[in-house]
C-alpha cells in the first residue's frame, strides 16, 4: 500500500455476492446501479456508474499485474513499482502528483496483490479532469529518479518491517504461502523478500513498467458524481491516444497437486501462539466459487458460525477463527487463521477445526444455516455497494476476476443453482488432510531456553 | 480490540468541510424526539441501499470505571448480547446472523456505544434484538467468565504488535494512569478484578433511558420507526443516572520519556505530544486546517520530511483526539532501530519549524481544499450518519458542523493559524513513548528527556500503577 492512513479499502475478497429471493431483485439492482462500459481504441476498458448522492468521485484503475508475474531476485517489484507510480512522470514530477491532487481536494492510495495492482483516487467532482491528466501522465510517461528510488526503498523496507515482520500474522502467513506453493509464483510475499527489496535496480523497474502497464492491460472504474458522457469524453482526450503494447507473458506454471500435508513452525518472542491452515482451492472464476463462499459463510461468519461456536464459545480454546480468500487468476489457497488462547497448544485448535470440517463433509448443512448464509451474502452485497469507493472496488474486482462486471448481478442465478449437496461436495474436494499446509507460531521468549519440541501446555478447561 | 477503539475515537476528528462542487453537502433533515422516560431518539431518513443503522450512546464510558477495574464499561457493553431474558448468547447470535445483521457494543473513554445494522426488510427483528440487548441483558456468569478470559488474552495478543498498543502506553503515561490514561479495554490485571456484581451495578447505574441517545439512520419510514421505538423502548423504566466526573489532569510539564522494551522488534515505534483540546474547542476548525498541513495527509510536513524526502519510515502523522476534556495530541512514526535518533530529531525539527515559520498562503489554501474535498465520503453511509448525529447530541454540537463547514474552513486566516499553532501545538512540554529494542537504542534516546522510565512489553498493564 502506498499510504497507511487512507487505506479504508483493503483488497476485498470476492465474496460479496448478490443473493435473494429471485432474479427480479437482480434486475432491480442492475437498474439501481447502472454501469456503462466502453473499450478504448488502445484496449483499455472503462466502466462508469454515475451516483450523485455525494459530490465526489471514486476512480479505481486495475492493472492485471502483481507478484505472480515476478521472478526470484526481484520479488516485490510490483509493489515497489506501485510506490514509484507516485514518484514522478513527465508533467507531474517527483512529489508533484500528491501535492497537486491534494491541493485540489483529492487523495489517493493504491494496493498490490498477487494478481493485480490497483490505483485509487478519491476526489470532488471539480477535480475530475485534473485526475485524468495525472493518470494519463503516469501511464504514458513515468520517469525514474535514482534518488527517489533509494528513499522509496527505505519506505518499503519500513512497510515490510511494520506489516510483515512486526505482526505475528504477517510472519506466519508469509511462511505458509512459501510452503504451500512449490512451483507457482504465488509462493513469495507480495511485498517481496527483504534482500530483494534491498537489491532491485532501475532497470528492473523499467522492465516491469514495459511488461505490465500497457493501457490494454488496465480496467478503470469510475463511480460517483459524474456522467458517462463526461467520463468517456475525458478518456478519449487523455487515455485513448496512449499506445498499447504486449501484455505480460502468461504465467504458465501450474502448481502440482499437493499429495500430503506440509507443516512448518515459526519460533519467535510472542505473547500468544498462532496457527494458520492453507487449503488449495480453484481460481476465482471457477464454478465452485459460489458453493465455496456459502460454505465459508456457514463455517466462519458471525458468532453463530460453526467454528466460532466450537472453538471460541464451546471449547474456549481460541479468541477467534477466520478465513481469508483473495481473488486470484490462478488456483490459490484459502487460509484459516486461529488465535489460540494462552496456554492452548495450536494443535488443539487444529484438531477442532478438522473435526468441524469433517462434519460438513459427513452431513448436509441444515436448512436454517443454508438460508442464513444466503441472507448474509445479500446483506454483505449491500454493504459493499453503499459507498462509491466500495462499489468501484467491487465492480472492478468482478470485471477483472470473473471476466464481466455483470456477474455481480447474475450472482442470484448462480447462487440459486447451489445445493446443499454442492457444499458437501466442495468440502470433500478441498478440505482434506493431503491438501493442507499448517503453520504454527510457537512463542519462544528470550528467558526461555530453546525448545526442541513444542510444549503442549493444555489449560485446565474442557 | 484496542486498535479498533482507537480508530472509532478517531472519528471524532472528522474534518470539517464542504464542497466546491455544484451540490452543497448537507446533513439530511432529521427529527429529535424525547420519550416520556427520557430516552432521546434521533431519526434520519436516507434513501439508497435498503439498510438501517442504529447508533446507541450511553453517557458513561471508561472514565467511570472504578479504579483498578479498568475495562468494566467495555465488558458491560460486550455482554449485552451474551444472554437476555428471552435469549441465550447463542440464540442472540443465531437471530442476528440469520438476517445478515450486526450488533456490536463497546466503550470509549467518554461514553459507551452499541450499534446495530440490518436490512430494511428485517426492521422488526432488528429492533426486537436491539431492545432485547439493551433492556433485558442478564449477564450470565459463564458468559462473564468467557468474555473476561478472552479479553485478557486479547490484550496479550495485541502486545505482539507494537502499533496496536503504542497509544495505550502513550495515554497511560501522558495521563499518569488517570482519565484518558486508563485503557478503555482494561488490561491483564484490571480485567481479572472485574466481578459480575460490578457489571450488574454498572449496567443498573448508567444504562437508563435518560442517560441514552438512540440515533437511527437509513432507508425507513420515520413515523413507523418512531412508533416501533415507543413500543419497544417506551417500557424502559426511568431513573436518574449520576453525572460523570472527570479527573482533573493538567498538561504535562517538562519532558519525560517511557521506553517499552520489545526484544524482537526491528523498528522503533515512537509517539510524543501532550494533552490539548476538547471536541467543542472554539478553535477546532482552525486546528483541523493547521494539522492537515502539519501531519494528517500524505504531503504533510511530517510525512514529507520523514518519508518522502528521507525514506526513514512508511508513515509519519500527527493527530488530535479531543474529548469532553482535553484529549491527547500526538506525533507518531516508526523507523528501523538504527535510525531512531535521526527520525526523532527530524520530527522535533519539523515541529519547531511549524512554530518558527508558520504556514504559507499556499499551504493554507491547499489544506482548505483538501479538507472540503475529502469530507463528503465521511458522511456517506447511514452508519456514519447515525454515529455522527448521536455524538453531536452527546457533545452539544449541531448540524452546522457539517452544513456551515464551507464558511468555517474558509474563515481560517494566516493570523488565526499562527495563534492556533502557538496555543495548541506543544513545543517545550513533551511526553514521549517508544516501543523498541532497549539494547539497540537506550543510549541514543537519553537526550530527548531528563526523566526516563522503562518497562517490558511483557509486563502486565500499560501504566506502572497497574501493577
Amino acid at each position: 500500500m502506498k499510504a497507511i492512513w487512507s487505506s479504508g479499502i483493503a483488497p476485498i475478497a470476492v465474496c460479496a455476492l448478490l443473493l435473494s429471493a429471485g432474479s427480479a431483485r437482480a434486475q432491480d439492482n442492475a437498474q439501481n446501479f447502472p454501469v456503462t462500459t466502453r473499450t478504448l481504441k488502445n484496449g483499455m476498458r472503462i466502466l462508469v456508474q454515475p451516483d450523485h448522492s455525494i459530490p465526489n468521485v471514486a476512480m479505481y484503475t486495475f492493472y492485471k499485474i502483481g507478484s505472480r508475474n515476478e521472478r526470484p531476485g526481484t520479488t516485490g517489484i510490483s509493489h515497489f513499482f506501485e510506490h514509484m507510480m507516485f514518484n514522478g512522470a513527465k508533467k507531474y514530477g517527483p512529489g508533484e502528483l500528491d501535492k497537486v491532487m491534494e491541493a485540489n481536494g483529492g487523495s489517493n492510495n493504491a494496493y498490490t496483490t498477487r494478481d493485480v495492482t490497483v490505483y485509487q483516487d478519491w476526489f470532488p467532482h471539480s477535480a475530475t479532469e485534473l485526475i485524468f491528466d495525472i493518470e494519463s501522465d503516469r501511464i504514458r510517461d513515468l520517469s525514474f529518479d535514482r534518488k527517489k528510488i533509494e528513499s522509496e526503498r527505505g519506505v518499503v523496507a519500513s512497510e515490510r518491517r511494520t506489516s510483515v515482520d512486526g505482526q505475528n500474522e504477517g510472519v506466519l502467513d508469509e511462511q505458509l504461502w512459501a510452503t504451500a506453493f512449490i512451483a507457482h509464483t504465488y509462493q513469495w510475499p507480495v511485498i517481496g523478500w527483504m534482500s530483494d527489496i534491498e537489491h532491485w535496480t532501475i532497470d528492473d523497474l523499467k522492465r516491469h513498467f514495459a511488461m505490465g502497464y500497457s493501457p490494454s492491460n488496465a480496467t478503470m472504474v469510475v463511480v460517483g458524481d459524474v456522467t458517462s458522457e463526461e467520463v468517456f469524453a475525458l478518456c478519449e482526450k487523455y487515455l485513448e491516444p496512449i499506445p498499447s503494447h504486449d501484455p505480460p507473458p502468461p504465467v504458465a506454471t501450474v502448481e502440482p497437486e499437493q499429495i500430503g500435508e506440509r507443516r512448518l513452525v515459526v519460533r519467535k518472542p510472542a505473547e500468544l501462539p498462532l496457527v494458520m491452515i492453507g487449503y488449495h482451492v480453484q481460481q476465482t472464476n471457477d464454478p465452485d466459487f459460489y458453493a465455496l463462499n456459502l460454505l465459508q459463510t456457514i463455517l466462519y461468519h458471525g458468532e453463530s458460525s460453526r467454528m466460532y461456536r466450537r472453538l471460541v464459545d464451546k471449547d474456549q480454546i481460541a479468541l477467534d477463527v477466520s478465513p481469508s480468500l483473495d481473488p486470484g487468476f490462478d488456483p490459490t489457497i484459502v487460509v484459516i487463521t486461529a488465535q489460540p488462547k494462552e496456554g492452548v497448544a495450536p494443535e488443539k485448535c487444529e484438531a477442532a477445526i478438522y473435526e468441524e470440517l469433517d462434519l460438513v463433509k459427513k452431513d448436509l448443512v441444515s436448512d436454517q444455516e443454508f438460508e442464513k448464509a444466503r441472507n448474509i451474502r445479500l446483506a454483505e452485497f449491500y454493504r459493499q455497494m453503499r459507498t462509491i469507493s466500495g462499489r468501484a472496488n467491487t465492480i472492478g474486482t468482478y470485471d477483472v476476476f470473473h471476466g464481466d462486471y455483470r456477474k455481480l448481478f447474475d450472482a442470484v442465478k448462480n447462487y440459486n443453482a447451489v445445493t446443499k449437496e454442492d457444499l458437501q461436495r466442495v468440502a470433500r474436494k478441498y478440505f482434506g488432510p493431503n491438501n493442507r499446509t499448517v503453520a504454527t507460531l510457537v512463542p519462544e521468549n528470550p528467558e526461555t531456553p530453546t525448545a526442541q519440541e513444542p510444549k503442549s501446555q493444555e489449560q485446565a478447561k474442557p | 480490540m484496542k486498535t479498533l477503539k482507537f480508530l472509532a475515537a478517531f472519528l471524532l476528528l472528522l474534518p470539517f468541510a464542504a464542497t466546491a462542487s455544484a451540490q452543497k453537502l448537507q446533513i439530511p433533515p432529521h427529527e429529535k424526539v424525547v420519550l416520556k422516560n427520557g430516552l432521546t431518539v434521533l431519526l434520519l431518513e436516507k434513501r439508497g441501499v435498503p439498510i438501517v443503522d442504529v447508533s446507541v450512546l450511553v453517557k458513561a464510558g471508561a472514565v467511570v470505571d472504578p479504579a483498578g477495574q479498568e475495562g468494566l464499561a467495555s465488558i458491560t457493553a460486550g455482554l449485552l448480547r451474551k444472554g437476555t431474558k428471552s435469549r441465550t448468547a447463542q440464540q442472540f447470535a443465531a437471530d442476528i446472523d440469520f438476517i445478515g445483521g450486526s450488533f456490536d457494543a463497546d466503550a470509549a473513554s467518554d461514553y459507551s456505544t452499541a450499534s446495530a445494522e440490518f436490512l430494511t426488510k428485517d426492521i422488526a427483528k432488528g429492533f426486537d434484538l436491539l431492545s432485547d440487548a439493551l433492556l433485558h441483558p442478564t449477564f450470565p456468569q459463564d458468559e462473564v467468565d468467557k468474555l473476561l478470559a478472552q479479553s485478557i488474552d486479547g490484550v496479550k495478543a495485541s502486545k505482539d504488535s507494537a502499533s496496536a498498543v503504542i497509544f495505550d502506553y502513550y495515554q497511560a503515561y501522558l495521563y499518569e494512569g488517570k482519565g484518558y490514561g486508563r485503557p478503555t479495554g482494561g488490561d491483564e490485571v484490571s480485567l481479572k478484578r472485574i466481578k459480575r456484581d460490578s457489571i450488574l451495578n454498572f449496567y443498573e447505574t448508567y444504562y437508563t433511558p435518560g442517560n441514552t441517545i438512540l440515533a437511527v439512520a437509513g432507508d425507513f419510514n420515520a413515523a413507523e420507526v418512531k412508533k416501533r421505538i415507543e413500543d419497544t423502548f417506551g417500557a424502559w423504566a426511568a431513573k436518574p443516572s449520576p453525572p460523570v466526573k472527570w479527573d482533573a489532569v493538567g498538561p504535562a510539564k517538562g519532558k519525560r520519556l517511557l521506553l517499552v522494551n520489545k526484544s524482537d522488534t526491528t523498528q522503533t515505534f515512537f509517539v510524543f505530544g501532550n494533552m490539548e483540546t476538547t471536541v467543542t474547542d472554539p478553535d477546532r476548525v482552525a486546528i483541523r486546517v493547521v494539522n492537515t498541513v502539519f501531519g494528517s495527509r500524505f504531503t504533510s510536513m511530517l510525512n514529507e520530511a520523514l518519508r518522502v524526502e528521507s525514506g526513514l519510515t512508511y508513515g509519519a502523522f500527527s493527530f488530535f483526539r479531543p474529548g469532553k476534556v482535553p484529549g491527547p495530541f500526538a506525533i507518531y512514526s516508526f523507523t528501523r532501530n538504527e535510525t531512531t535518533e535521526k527520525a526523532l530529531d527530524l520530527a522535533l525539527e519539523i515541529l519547531k519549524k511549524l512554530h518558527t515559520d508558520g504556514l504559507t498562503a499556499e499551504q493554507l489554501a491547499s489544506a482548505k481544499n483538501y479538507i472540503k474535498g475529502q469530507f463528503p465520503p465521511s458522511v456517506e453511509t447511514s452508519a456514519q450518519l447515525a454515529n455522527l448525529i448521536a455524538t453531536h447530541e452527546f457533545y452539544g454540537l449541531n448540524d452546522d458542523e457539517v452544513n456551515q463547514l464551507d464558511a468555517r474552513v474558509d474563515a481560517v486566516t494566516p493570523e488565526i493559524a499562527k495563534q492556533v499553532i502557538a496555543k495548541h501545538f506543544p513545543s517545550d512540554n513533551l511526553v514521549f513513548v517508544l516501543i523498541g529494542k532497549r539494547s539497540d537504542i537506550a543510549t541514543e534516546i537519553k537526550k530527548f528527556a531528563d526523566q526516563q522510565d522503562s518497562r517490558e512489553v511483557t509486563a502486565p498493564g500499560f501504566w506502572p500503577g497497574a501493577k
